[in-house]
């Protein structure tokens, strides 16, 4: 399949690097409206690279698109690269709220087109041990969780488009605490009740930090807790605990820990800890972690394959749901509100 | 240039800890005196060790001040510097962009470094000359430690892995020729992915290439397999400096130099302590294998 990116920072060039290095996959052309990483593709690149990402698409008639740019241009995008039945790769979060995103719901249903939102810690192997150990059922019934995102990132006033409540729909709650929250919709199913409180500890316009409760439709309840302005966490780490009726999980990007009073479900009863190294299997090529690799795999096997993929823009959809109703709760101090 | 068999590991000195965050974090307090930091270089260099990995971190700056108070460790203890520090650069980016970050970094140098880096490069930083704007990089993280005995400038895997899925064998034609000309040091290519790295050298011209992977018989950060690993090691022409040989600490040292001395091209290893103890339990791990081998 012949892939073109759009935006070419961070996740871009990552996106960009794996795929083009996927079997079966060629990078066919980028797009970026900065002219200084554009100029370095340019000249140590053979594929074509635009300013105007339109051109581009009409151009090359790339068979998938991968949208790596700021939030507030995430929905324009989409919809040009549905309307010409793209299909296409979009880093998270999906878009500035729930509600501009809906339109692209239906014309992407229309099309029957492959979508992926940038979800990418489901593509991590510490989580994915979570959810099958939730999913067997070993902790009996889940009594509550508790969900934390923290980095040490930002300690004075915040500069570029994600300070900016117009252009990045909003602070650590969506630009971070998203990839908890999706996890927890993973693991929990939807949210039916959410309050909370939002912090403005040094930007203006967007939280540096939040707490969170959500209650699910199966009874399940816990509290969220993310900030940016934490010390002491070198790289964003997310966390979540659960509690159950036959015992405790405890899960983050470096291990999952399990313990059972009873043995259930093929698991032991007592403590059983997966490390890294445990769980690690290699990829075709590695650059910002093997779960990005796999997040791309899974999204150019379900482009040339045809298939559904679970990370898709309706599951990022609903995501957006619990975040529009977190700040919705936030704005009202506190008051319960349903996504 | 020789290269030193054992390399003392850094990130332990900087919070990093590849088995758990939470650990990472008490070190990083533990060192967060660089007095202690000295502790374990010192202590390591009586173990026998000539030489360590060092990163553009902040505080790395501090140990390079420590090196420039101690002649002996200015001048005869060898420093693999690893270029550029990838972490702060992601974090910047995610919070102002990434072309913000890197523009940022180079505007917080002095003035004359300013004025050094806009002569050498910064005029084709602007006008996006990819080669300008690599050696400018390179310069601008290299500029603080020149005046230690830098053996080798090692190129993160991080940005490595990138220009080799983008298939821009150009950047390390690049890196290559002014590591050597500029700086008369080792170039050194980090990578998770050794076979693959190792053709794009290969195609880029680089010749018995010094790279620094990982290697343990667990497979971490082995890719994409431990067997096409073995079999680029036994069949391809390069000298690896072994990482992540302990698998983040999963494996015990015996077992672990055991396994790696099995292995040909084995040229160096780097591995972090934290302490005498565990310096003298794990060097001594090594050098028991190196004298069978020899």
């Amino acid at each position: 399949m012949r892939v073109a990116v759009i935006g070419i920072g961070t996740m871009g060039l990552l996106h960009a690097g794996i795929l083009n290095a996927l079997e079966g996959v060629e990078l066919c052309a980028m797009a970026d409206k900065s002219n200084h990483l554009l100029g370095m593709i340019k000249n140590h690149k053979s594929v074509p690279v635009f300013d105007d990402y339109v051109k581009m698409l009409e151009g090359e008639k790339p068979d998938a698109a991968v949208i790596a740019t700021p939030v507030k241009l995430h929905v324009a995008m989409m919809r040009e690269c549905a309307k010409r039945g793209i299909h296409f790769l979009v880093e998270k979060p999906l878009s500035l709220n729930a509600h501009e995103a809906e339109k692209v719901l239906q014309e992407v249903a229309d099309k029957k087109l492959v979508t992926m939102v940038g979800y990418v810690l489901r593509y991590t192997e510490t989580f994915q041990k979570a959810k099958e150990v939730l999913s067997s059922g070993a902790l009996g019934r889940i009594q509550g969780f508790e969900g934390t995102s923290y980095v040490a990132q930002l300690f004075q006033g915040g500069k570029g488009w994600r300070s900016n409540r117009k252009d990045s729909g909003g602070g650590v709650v969506i630009s971070q605490a998203t990839h908890l929250l999706d996890l927890l919709h993973w693991y929990f199913g939807e949210p039916t009740r959410v309050t909370a409180t939002c912090q403005y500890l040094y930007s203006e316009e967007v939280e540096d930090a939040a707490h969170a409760q959500l209650e699910f439709d199966n009874g399940v309840r816990g509290w969220i807790d993310c900030s940016w302005s934490r010390r002491h966490h070198r790289l964003l780490e997310i966390g979540i605990e659960v509690q159950g009726e036959n015992g405790t999980l405890s899960v983050d990007d470096d291990s999952v820990k399990l313990y059972l009073d009873d043995a259930a479900f093929g698991h032991g009863a007592g403590w059983t800890h997966w490390s890294k190294p445990d769980l690690f299997h290699g990829v075709t090529i590695d650059i910002g972690g093997p779960q990005y690799t796999r997040q791309d795999e899974a999204f150019a096997r379900a482009v040339m394959l045809g298939g559904t993929l679970d990370t898709d823009i309706v599951s990022a959809w609903r995501v957006q749901k619990t975040v529009d109703a977190l700040y919705k709760s936030a704005e009202r101090r506190g008051e319960p509100v349903k996504p | 240039m020789t290269i030193d068999p054992i390399l003392l590991g850094h990130n332990q000195f900087f919070g990093v800890n590849h088995l758990e965050a939470g650990a990472g974090n008490q070190k990083a307090i533990y060192f967060s005196d660089t007095q202690r930091i000295l502790e374990v270089i010192r202590g390591a260099r009586e173990l026998g060790v000539r030489g360590m990995m060092m990163s553009t971190h902040e505080r790395a700056l501090l140990v390079a001040d420590e090196f420039r108070k101690d002649g002996a460790l200015q001048k005869e203890f060898g420093v693999y510097l690893l270029i550029p520090d990838v972490a702060k650069y992601i974090r910047q980016a995610n919070e102002k962009g990434l072309v913000n970050a890197i523009t940022d970094s180079l505007g917080s140098t002095s003035m004359t470094e300013k004025l050094a880096t806009l002569l050498s490069g910064g005029i084709g930083a602007l006008t996006g000359d990819a080669t300008k704007v690599l050696t400018t990089l390179i310069d601008f993280e290299v500029g603080p430690f020149r005046d230690l005995n830098l053996k080798s400038i090692v190129l993160h895997d991080v940005l490595a892995d990138l220009a080799l899925g983008l298939d821009m064998p150009e950047v390390f034609a690049t890196f290559d020729r002014h590591v050597r000309e500029r700086y008369g040091a080792i170039p050194g290519y980090g990578t998770k992915n050794l076979p693959r790295m190792v053709a794009m050298l290969k195609r880029a011209g680089v010749e018995n290439p010094f790279i620094m992977a990982a290697i343990n018989k667990k497979g971490f950060w082995v890719n994409p397999t431990l067997a096409e690993c073995e079999q680029c090691l036994r069949t391809e022409k390069l000298r690896l400096l072994a990482m992540s040989s302990l698998a983040a600490g999963y494996l015990k040292p015996d077992e672990a130099y055991e396994y790696l001395y099995s292995l040909p091209n084995v040229e160096s290893v780097v591995v972090g302590v934290s302490n005498m103890r565990h310096g003298e339990e794990t060097f001594g791990a090594i050098r028991r294998q190196l004298e069978r081998r020899v």
